[in-house]
């Protein structure tokens, strides 16, 4: 007994060195607690699974916390998580259209790791990883305090997008003076502040990128609510939409009407347009199919695979992203890594709800694997999205994908894709609740 | 006799692989049923979200489904998601919505 005791103690004593918290090794009942913010986060009754497992979690966003929290709610005590994030909290990309317009509050869009933390028992480490050694199964990150090296049984990689910068957008100033606001936070308050400086009869210009990029109807929803504020704010104003694409990516029906009907003489869309140059001095992004200039220029690059899917040898898509099995997500290059979210390239849209999904296929898929077992043959995941038409009304979209074992991707099932047959404000309240219930199905 | 139990127990902790008795087996359906909390809530379950499907009898979700598939109602879009599963699947999902207290 004696010998067990402090054969127990050393465990622990190594855990906290590795940075594990201790209470899950010798006990399951974890401290009660509440937050002052966003309600009650007392620690959740975990179940008791007999599983075990260790998995390192790289980034925050959509798809990493969805992983973490499944893995810890699905998995119980036995299975340690540990999630490395650069930022100290969340900063929601859905609904940020709607800070340009003063609809939304940007705190509304923020989200703390505390829930992960006190219910779900997760580590969450403020950081960034550098460098993994898949044979050692170890990771290196760099924290403001040094750098620490995690082990792990399994590592999820889900750091989303970097952008790909156009030609006259090569230093920080440029980057700084001509913002995309593709990562929520203060890029969405600068782009606010240049569309309230645009004077009446002003031009907004903004520039979509070549797909695959993340939330496909994403853009042209800021096409739209910018659009509807500049008719209620901007008299005479006009956006000009300089899409990369042949042709509207996604919800095609729903905003060709909103820009031919709804914002008829506001929006003027330009297919076929990449962006060759931007000449930030000027204000002017020069495409094959002509120069625009405008007051306020919002350009979007074309979106990449971060520069850490290259560090890890897992960038082997194309544009960077990561190719992966999609029964549990693991790199096809590298075994025990696993791929989610925008990072990872499937047939899947690259969106927030997606991400959510993916996190869950991937944690019940790493704990079968604890447990000596295989995949889910059959996963099926659904990409829903709410899309704000004007700054009352939203249409919607959305698609169930089901397992095709003859081409191992995520297909279309047949008649469950469709958009929304009009913009109601019946639809942008439920877009509030999609939201309040997405965030808390990840983040609570 | 008692080094080899250390050395046991270490690598038990590491890779799960020596199990005293087998784990516990995922709940049915519900990887499938995790495709509606982003709506519906955590195992259906919380305020403010979607209609609650926690604790509701598996016959009434099911037929409520069932019903969706056959009205066809494109523009609703609880219809397309009905569509995406089959009704085995379905039955699955609601199974599990109905374990939930």
């Amino acid at each position: 007994m004696t010998q067990r005791r402090e054969f127990l103690a050393r465990l622990a004593a190594a855990a906290v060195a590795a940075g594990f918290p201790t209470h899950g090794l010798t006990d399951d009942a974890g401290p009660s607690r509440t937050t002052g913010a966003g309600g009650s986060t007392a620690a959740r009754a975990l179940p008791s699974t007999g599983l075990s497992g260790r998995v390192v979690v790289v980034g925050g966003g959509m798809a990493g916390a969805s992983v973490a929290k499944f893995l810890r709610l699905w998995g119980g005590t036995g299975i340690k998580v540990t999630l490395v994030e650069k930022e100290p909290r969340y900063t929601s990309n859905i609904l940020s259209n709607l800070v340009l317009t003063d609809t939304v509050a940007m705190t509304s869009l923020l989200f703390e790791y505390t829930a992960l933390r006190n219910s779900y028992g997760i580590e969450v480490v403020q950081g960034t990883a550098l460098s993994a050694d898949p044979v050692a199964r170890k990771l290196t990150i760099g924290t403001p305090g040094g750098s620490r090296v995690l082990d792990y049984d399994r590592l999820v990689i889900a750091p989303g997008i970097d952008f790909d910068y156009p030609p006259g957008l090569e230093t920080d100033a440029a980057r700084a003076a001509i913002v995309h606001a593709w990562q929520a936070g203060p890029q969405t308050l600068t782009l606010r502040s240049q569309i309230r400086a645009m004077p009446a009869g002003g031009v907004f210009v903004m520039t979509i990128p070549a797909t695959p990029y993340r939330c496909p109807p994403g853009p042209y929803e800021r096409a739209c609510v910018v659009a509807d504020w500049l008719k209620r704010n901007r008299r005479g104003a006009k956006v000009i939409v300089l899409d990369a694409n042949p042709a509207i990516t996604a919800e095609r029906v729903s905003f060709e009407r909103a820009f031919s009907v709804t914002h008829a003489g506001v929006i003027q869309y330009v297919p076929n347009a990449p962006v060759d140059f931007v000449d930030v001095g000027a204000k002017t992004v020069h495409t094959p199919m002509g120069a625009f200039r405008g007051d306020a220029v919002n350009v979007i690059p074309a979106n990449v695979g971060p520069a850490l899917l290259r560090d890890l040898g897992i960038a082997n898509a194309a544009r960077g992203f990561a190719a992966v099995d999609v029964l549990d997500y693991q790199s096809t290059a590298a075994a025990g890594i696993h791929v989610i979210g925008d990072s990872s390239a499937t047939t899947q849209p690259k969106a927030g709800h997606i991400g959510n999904q993916e996190g869950k296929v991937c944690a019940d898929a790493l704990l079968r694997a604890f447990g000596g077992g295989q995949p889910d043959p059959s996963p099926v995941t659904n990409s829903s999205c709410y899309s704000p038409i004007t700054m009352t009304t939203a249409s919607w979209l959305t698609a169930v994908f089901a397992y095709d074992p003859s081409t191992k991707t995520m297909k279309v099932v047949p008649g469950a894709s469709a958009e929304a047959e009009g913009a109601s404000t019946g639809h942008f309240e439920d877009m509030r609740i999609w939201f309040r219930t997405l965030m808390r199905d990840t983040y609570a | 006799m008692n080094k080899v139990l250390v050395i046991t127990l270490a690598t038990l902790g590491a890779t799960g692989a020596i199990a005293q008795t087998p784990p516990a087996a995922p709940s049915p359906g519900r990887l499938l049923a995790s495709n509606c909390f982003q709506c519906h809530g955590t195992d259906g379950k919380g305020e403010g979200t979607f209609e609650k499907l926690a604790g509701k009898s598996s016959g009434e979700i099911f037929n409520e489904l069932r019903e969706m598939r056959v009205e066809n109602k494109r523009g609703e879009i609880m219809t397309i998601h009905a569509l995406g599963y089959t009704e085995a699947q379905l039955r699955a999902i609601a199974d599990y919505f109905a374990r939930q207290r």
